[in-house]
């Protein structure tokens, strides 16, 4: 008997108790005892080692017969288990095959430990040398149990697994410990064959995760085809989330980490992908009742599958700017019929507020038939409040469905912002023309910063200013809403009716982040002016005070504003300065061009106003103080000095157009402030204006300087006219910057890189560039290349 | 606390992480659990050789455990930089210090197994042949055959 067989007989009892009955525990004598004669015979056996290897190699290490004759050992444990094994199925086999696991790996590691001298010596020597199928001891028992047990085990094993799985599935209650220990022996036999201390997932994947995926798959490709065809769409999404969810748990319960996304993909497969159609297909019906819920859900399961989306998005954009198209033409219809309402007859009296321009508009129209209806929406005025609430109600809601059911996803925004730009940019309302959007925002945010707005909270007022921000976003030509903006504004600066300044800057700053520094520059100067002209005012009345008696000044406040910054065109009608006002207006234009010598004033008569008081009237001795217009005033000084006067009378003194006077008259016998005698029309021969000495008011200060409409419709096309000129030059620049550049361009690239430029400001007509390039043709900015019809040169 | 129990009958009690500075003990604790009172026993161990053990163990129970086997190939070990009191600890007779490193080695005390051989590296150190025989006992069996063969083979070391 060698040292070795020796030694093993003594070891053997002990190794075969750990293995067998670890449960009555092992007394230290007897571990440390096999610990000794371990290291005794690994120590000891000199006789034996006198080979030639000892003196090549240095101190020769015993222990290779040992090993072998506990490999030998081991290896006959368990094929007695596998044997065993054999008999049970399904249940009875995962509780068979989970208990002997557990107690074979804490054997297999108290063994490592009682053997710890041969692995810190002799195996680790011979792993050293690169001997691959030499292990540590605790290797060496899980690769004996992969190679003896499992190998013969594991189909049946895997196949009550799946069968447990598919209970649980079917919503019965197992014992998921069981399964989690059988992963964990496919995942603890996965070792690496370069290095047998590091372990690799191989085995799980190839017996456990690929059968798994496999069955799974099958599963929900039956089950979700059943009950597609039995439930609704909105109950299979349902279903679908549920089952994702649960998988996505069963890896957290009892599968290797690994798994999910294998498993994810599977199911997303099963579950959404194949039936990608049939739920998009829902996708229009829950749109049409709002089901925010079932959304969400839809966005949920088809996000997660390639390309589940993209008929969303384009049924998404379809339907928001039908949603849109809708609201803008209620609103369209609405103020159709209340034209129409108005023009039949009596219902809506001549509104003599004057200062809503907007409703002043439907007495006018003729009365509307039946067939005009439709097209009413065309002439009919919009309330821009109405129609700016309707886009943004719109926007809002759909907004908020992106954000909510749709998680913010990127390519919904854009889908949603498209589909708003269609419907801001052309609807019913716009079929006239494309300018109208910008033109009824830009009003709606006069009526917002003027003073006579309800605008309590300041916050309230900041988010309304957001809003018209959103609209603005999505308007095209934002040329035109600039036009009409600044002309609203002006307005609001020169009358003093401007809610306040912070208003008035919060919007100003808005626009400049939205379109840039060069877009609000004018606007900005116009408050500019607005300072400027006071500083000037003050100047100018303490020399004035200096200068001349108190009895001898009027109070006289002027405002000097730049031509260039402000849309303000000089008056058409003459006006010959009354008495009573020409020294002032002298004295302020010495004044004025003593400061700065050689500017021109241009006196906008148009737009001035005064105060004056009355000491005729019978009816009040403290008289009365109107608020008039300077032509007014002109008109009504002249009764200083007689209470009758003929037109012409009129006309000839104070030098006003005739086409401006009549009016203006006009609303002075409205008021009752003068009469008309011998006539009713202002122009017939012989009719007399007599001052009305029975004047008669409630009020002490009556304002008698009301729009004149006539006035405001034309100014409103007139814009329009202007837009289009200023158009006609922005393309010119825009083409010339570009020729400069390039100093040779073929016509379509021209045409398409002038489009580019202009993008942000409003979309050209291509034919309006082609007239354009014409015109500079002429003008010899640029011309046509020699021998070629559609290139142009640059012509420095 | 832990019971060991020395070859030649001994009990010393010590702190369980005293005890676990060797891995054997170690391993074995946990192995069994922790509620046993018997004694360990450790038959390749004398009395005297397990009171110098026990000193040591309890001297470094707070030593940060020694970093795994593969990081620490690249430092270059050194039998230089050994501390004071290790020094002090393991200045012994050499029947003494062999029995440590045996005992270091059946416990799986690495610390110490170092120190003891770095010890019989520092007393190699600097000898020449005549010298080292006479440190350690050793007699010169080669004939002077043999003993001119091995000069030759290793002149490439010779310390010229």
């Amino acid at each position: 008997m060698t040292d070795a067989n020796q030694a093993w007989e003594e070891l053997r009892p002990g190794v075969d108790r750990i293995l067998n009955k670890w449960e009555e525990g092992i007394h230290p004598n007897e571990y440390m005892t096999l610990y000794t004669t371990t290291y005794n015979y690994c120590t000891n056996s000199r006789s034996t080692s006198t080979d030639h290897r000892a003196e090549q190699k240095g101190a020769n290490l015993i222990g290779g017969e040992l090993y072998a004759e506990l490999k030998r050992h081991l290896e006959q444990h368990l094929q007695s288990i596998t044997d065993q094994g054999a008999s049970h199925m399904d249940d009875s086999l995962l509780v068979f095959f989970t208990k002997n696991w557990t107690k074979f790996t804490v054997s297999a590691a108290t063994l490592n430990h009682i053997f710890g001298y041969l692995n810190r010596h002799w195996v680790k020597r011979e792993i050293d040398e690169g001997h691959k199928t030499i292990y540590e001891i605790y290797i060496l028992a899980l690769v004996s149990w992969r190679d003896h047990l499992f190998q013969r085990l594991q189909e049946k094993v895997i196949k009550a697994v799946l069968k447990t799985i598919a209970k649980q599935r079917n919503g019965e209650t197992i014992d998921t410990g069981l399964i989690k220990t059988v992963v964990e022996s496919y995942v603890s036999i996965g070792l690496d064959e370069n290095d047998s201390r590091k372990s690799t997932l191989e085995i799980y994947k190839t017996y456990f995760e690929a059968p798994f995926i496999e069955a799974t798959e099958a599963y929900y490709k039956a089950e979700s085809e059943i009950f597609i065809t039995q439930n609704p769409i909105t109950e299979y999404m349902k279903k679908a989330e549920a089952r994702l969810k649960e998988e996505e748990k069963r890896v957290e319960m009892y599968l290797n980490p690994a798994t999910q996304k294998g498993l994810i993909t599977t199911c997303e497969s099963a579950l959404v992908k194949n039936h990608t159609t049939a739920i998009q297909d829902e996708f229009q019906t829950l749109l049409d009742n709002d089901r925010l819920e079932d959304l969400s859900r839809m966005y949920g399961l088809l996000c997660r599958v390639p390309d589940g989306l993209d008929r969303l998005r384009t049924i998404f954009e379809a339907h928001v700017r039908k949603q849109g198209l809708h609201a803008v033409e209620k609103v369209a219809e609405s103020a159709a019929a209340a034209a129409a309402a108005a023009a039949a007859g009596t219902a809506t009296p001549p509104n003599e507020r004057g200062d809503d321009d907007e409703e002043d508009e439907a007495p006018k129209k003729k009365p509307a038939s039946a067939a005009k209806k439709a097209a009413g929406a065309d002439s009919a005025e919009i309330d821009p409040k109405l129609y700016v609430d309707s886009l943004l109600l719109v926007h809002k809601k759909y907004a908020e469905l992106v954000q909510t059911a749709f998680r913010g996803e990127s390519g919904f925004v854009a889908s949603l912002d498209k589909a708003c730009r269609e419907f801001v940019n052309r609807n019913v309302v716009c079929k006239s023309s494309s300018s109208k959007s910008p033109e009824l925002l830009a009003r709606y945010c006069d009526s917002l910063l003027r003073k006579t707005s309800k605008m309590a909270e300041d916050n309230e007022f900041e988010d309304v200013l957001n809003s018209v921000m959103t609209v603005f976003k999505y308007v095209e030509d934002k040329d035109v809403f600039q036009k009409f903006y600044s002309n609203y504004l002006a307005k609001r600066l020169v009358n003093g009716t401007s809610s306040s300044d912070d208003g008035e800057t919060s919007m100003l700053t808005k626009l400049k982040d939205a379109c840039g520094h060069e877009y609000t520059n004018k606007l900005q100067r116009m408050f500019t002016d607005m300072g400027v002209s006071k500083d000037l005012n003050d100047s100018f009345k303490e020399q004035m005070e200096r200068t001349h008696e108190k009895d001898d000044l009027i109070d006289f406040g002027v405002l000097v504003l730049n031509t260039s910054s402000w849309p303000f065109q000089p008056p058409k009608s003459g006006l010959n300065i009354p008495d009573d006002l020409l020294k002032t207006y002298e004295r302020f234009q010495r004044f004025y061009q003593n400061k700065h010598s050689g500017r021109k004033l241009t006196w906008l008569f148009q737009f001035c106003k005064g105060e004056l008081k009355t000491n005729y009237t019978r009816a009040s001795k403290t008289g009365y103080t109107f608020q008039v217009s300077t032509y007014q005033m002109a008109v009504l000084l002249m009764y200083n000095s007689a209470t009758s006067y003929a037109l012409d009378e009129l006309l000839g003194t104070t030098g006003i157009g005739k086409e401006v006077l009549v009016p203006t008259v006009g609303l002075l016998v409205k008021a009752k402030v003068l009469s008309m005698e011998g006539g009713s029309s202002p122009s017939a021969p012989g009719v007399r204006f007599v001052l009305n000495e029975d004047f008669k008011s409630k009020k002490v200060r009556i304002n008698l300087n009301l729009p004149i409409k006539t006035e405001q419709k034309a100014e409103s096309s007139e814009t329009h006219r202007t837009i289009e000129e200023d158009r006609k030059l922005l393309i010119q620049a825009a083409i010339v910057r570009v020729m400069k550049t390039r100093k040779t361009l073929k016509h379509v690239t021209l045409v398409s890189e002038v489009l580019t430029q202009l993008q942000s400001r409003f979309k050209p007509q291509v034919p309006d560039i082609k007239k354009c390039i014409d015109i500079l043709l002429e003008k010899e900015y640029i011309e046509r290349a020699d021998g070629s019809k559609d290139t142009y040169n640059y012509v420095a | 606390m832990v019971k060991l129990s020395s070859s030649d009958g001994r009990e010393f009690v010590v702190a369980k992480e005293v005890a676990c500075q060797s891995v054997l003990i170690k391993n074995m604790l946990e192995d069994l659990g922790e509620d046993s009172d018997a004694p360990i026993p450790l038959p390749n161990v004398s009395g005297p050789v397990l009171e110098k053990v026990i000193e040591y163990a309890t001297h470094h129970k707070d030593d940060a455990p020694p970093p795994p086997e593969d990081d620490s190939k690249n430092i270059t070990k050194s039998s230089e930089d050994i501390e004071e009191w290790d020094k002090e600890f393991i200045n012994v007779d050499q029947g003494t210090l062999f029995e440590i490193i045996l005992a270091a080695n059946y416990l799986d005390m690495k610390g110490l197994l170092d120190l003891g051989c770095k010890t019989v590296a520092n007393m190699i150190k600097g000898k020449t042949v005549e010298e080292i025989r006479k440190t350690f006992n050793i007699v010169n069996d080669f004939t002077p055959e043999e003993e001119e063969q091995i000069r030759k083979e290793n002149e490439w070391c010779e310390d010229r």
